[in-house]
């Protein structure tokens, strides 16, 4: 509880930290309102986008972009840390440095809470206006898919979290997880069969929100062998847990 | 007394450097110990080391007799290098920060930036303010739970000489409470004006530790010369208190052993019929005890 006082403490007066986020909600509402307009074979896709409840499979699939940008946020977040050297004077002044790394676990699970709860509101907000649809069990139909985009959201995190204690440097660090998550893990996937690469991390990852629509396309070409949302959450933990835990095991064995 | 910390065969390699070679030493409680080197010498890793942010290649050390933790990291202040803090938060800010990580009590923030003259530049952010306060801020952060024992690694260092002077006044004063302070300097004048004990540290290696006393104010050195010479040389071999001598041209250098001084010589030479040209009492300065110390 005092680590997260702490972390509150340092978060809500970086005004960093508030650039980052207003530009993640502006950013993520002018895609929600804008991607009603966007052409899929000569179509308009209109305001059925907003039809509860693939409302909300649609809606964990934008804000799945925008787990770079909390990503990034983490990095800085982290990165500061080390060039403040206040991760060190938290060290020598009461902290294990297991205690620092789980500090900043929870920042991921509280921006992915946040990221979750803003997503609801969006979703609640544009389904209600636009839905044809608005009875409850219409409303609540899919919302498991906002689960799934809260592990995935931590999960790209806690990959952010790793390069930053690897790299402590942010510039470095921003650039490592961009590149693996955007290019590196993809060309391995080109690489090696589908039955296997669906078990790796960003495949994983983005297997929690799929993109809407994959049925019909699937329908067309051969089924890809992604693994269903709610199967890719256990692997998704198992990712997690092994990012959070390797992190530890930086920052206990080396200097700070 | 009861020992504060005790460091045994404590080494450190970064890669190809030794930077602390099996140091072994003692703080006992109470005392202000200095941990006196030049640049480089390791002072600063050693610190490091028994505050837990540096691992150490080998050796142990041990804290009011048990290893290190959270409750003995609460029980210890310090302050290595450079005064750390997040720029963009207040200074009461940064104080909160530190008070729930030592999870000292709030309320001692206040009266802390007062003590160190900050109390009217509490609402200023860190990025704002000048070295010296930085400083100032630091040893308020490290003094906030009113811990045993203080660590400071050159708490002086890019101070003007007013900022010096309230830094180590500030030090005198928290000793005076019955603290335990360790400090780590590459001043001599410091350490002797400041100190108890001290330990010199040389490339890692520990050159020789002590009461100040015994370390930093060896014997005074005394120059003599007279019409002959070989007559003294002769009488010097057979005076009990003469620890050692040497003959440069028409001077004799020699030191005596404590409780004598240039009277006693100046008797017993007198008394052989011998009378001195020229009787010199040098004290050695700091300088020259410390090079001495670090080329043994």
């Amino acid at each position: 509880m005092n680590l997260i006082k702490t972390e509150l403490r340092k978060i809500l007066q970086y005004p960093t930290f508030w650039v980052i986020m207003a530009t993640y909600v502006l950013l993520q509402v002018l895609l929600i309102y804008f991607s009603s307009s966007f052409m899929v074979s000569g179509q308009s896709l209109g305001k059925s986008l907003y039809d509860f409840p693939n409302l909300w499979m649609r809606f964990s699939y934008i804000a799945y972009f925008f787990n770079l940008l909390l990503g990034i946020l983490v990095i800085v977040l982290i990165t500061d840390e080390y060039s403040y050297r206040t991760l060190r004077q938290q060290v020598i002044d009461g902290r294990s440095r297991t205690e620092a790394v789980l500090a900043k676990f929870y920042v991921t699970l509280g921006l992915a809470a946040t990221g979750t709860i803003f997503l609801l509101i969006m979703g609640l907000l544009f389904g209600l206006i636009y839905s044809k649809d608005t009875s409850i069990g219409a409303i609540f139909g899919k919302i498991d898919y906002l689960s799934y985009f809260f592990v995935q959201a931590v999960g790209y995190m806690c990959l952010a979290m790793f390069f930053a204690f690897l790299i402590r440097k942010s510039g470095l660090a921003i650039i490592a997880f961009l590149a693996w998550s955007k290019i590196v893990e993809p060309i391995i996937h080109y690489q090696i069969d589908d039955s296997i690469d669906r078990f790796m991390p960003m495949k994983v990852f983005g297997s929690l929100t799929p993109t809407p629509g994959q049925e019909i396309i699937d329908g067309l070409t051969s089924p890809t062998l992604a693994l269903s949302p709610a199967w890719a959450v256990l692997p998704a933990l198992f990712y997690i847990a092994l990012l959070v835990l390797a992190s530890i095991l930086l920052v206990r064995l080396r200097d700070l | 007394m009861e020992t504060v910390l005790y460091l045994d065969e404590l080494s450190k390699k970064f890669g190809s450097l030794q930077a602390v070679d099996r140091l072994t030493l003692q703080v006992e409680a109470g005392s202000i110990y200095g941990l006196l080197g030049p640049n480089g010498s390791g002072k600063t890793t050693t610190l490091g080391m028994v505050l837990d942010v540096i691992r150490p290649s080998g050796g142990s050390y041990l804290w009011f007799g048990r290893s290190i933790s959270n409750e003995t990291k609460q029980r210890v202040g310090a302050l290595l290098e450079t005064p750390n803090f997040y720029p963009y938060l207040t200074a009461k800010a940064n104080l909160q920060v530190v008070a729930d990580t030592k999870q000292a009590d709030h309320r001692h923030i206040n009266k802390m930036l007062d003590m160190v003259g900050l109390g009217t530049r509490s609402h200023t952010t860190f990025k704002g303010f000048s070295l010296g306060m930085k400083q100032r801020l630091a040893l308020a952060a490290a003094m906030l739970n009113d811990p045993e024992v203080l660590v400071l690694d050159e708490p002086t260092n890019g101070l003007d000489p007013q900022g010096i002077a309230e830094v180590r006044d500030l030090i005198t004063r928290i000793a005076a409470q019955g603290k335990t302070i360790l400090l780590a300097s590459h001043l001599l004048d410091e350490v002797e004006k400041v100190c108890t004990h001290v330990a010199v540290l040389q490339s890692g290696k520990l050159k020789a530790n002590g009461p100040v006393g015994d370390i930093l104010s060896a014997q005074d050195q005394l120059l003599i010369s007279a019409e002959e010479l070989a007559p003294v040389l002769q009488l010097l071999e057979r005076l009990p208190y003469v620890v050692r001598f040497a003959q440069d041209k028409n001077t004799i250098s020699l030191t005596l052993s404590e409780g004598y001084t240039s009277t006693d010589l100046n008797r017993d030479m007198f008394a052989q019929g011998i009378v001195l040209s020229q009787l010199l009492v040098r004290r050695k300065s700091l300088e020259a005890q410390f090079l001495e110390i670090t080329q043994k």
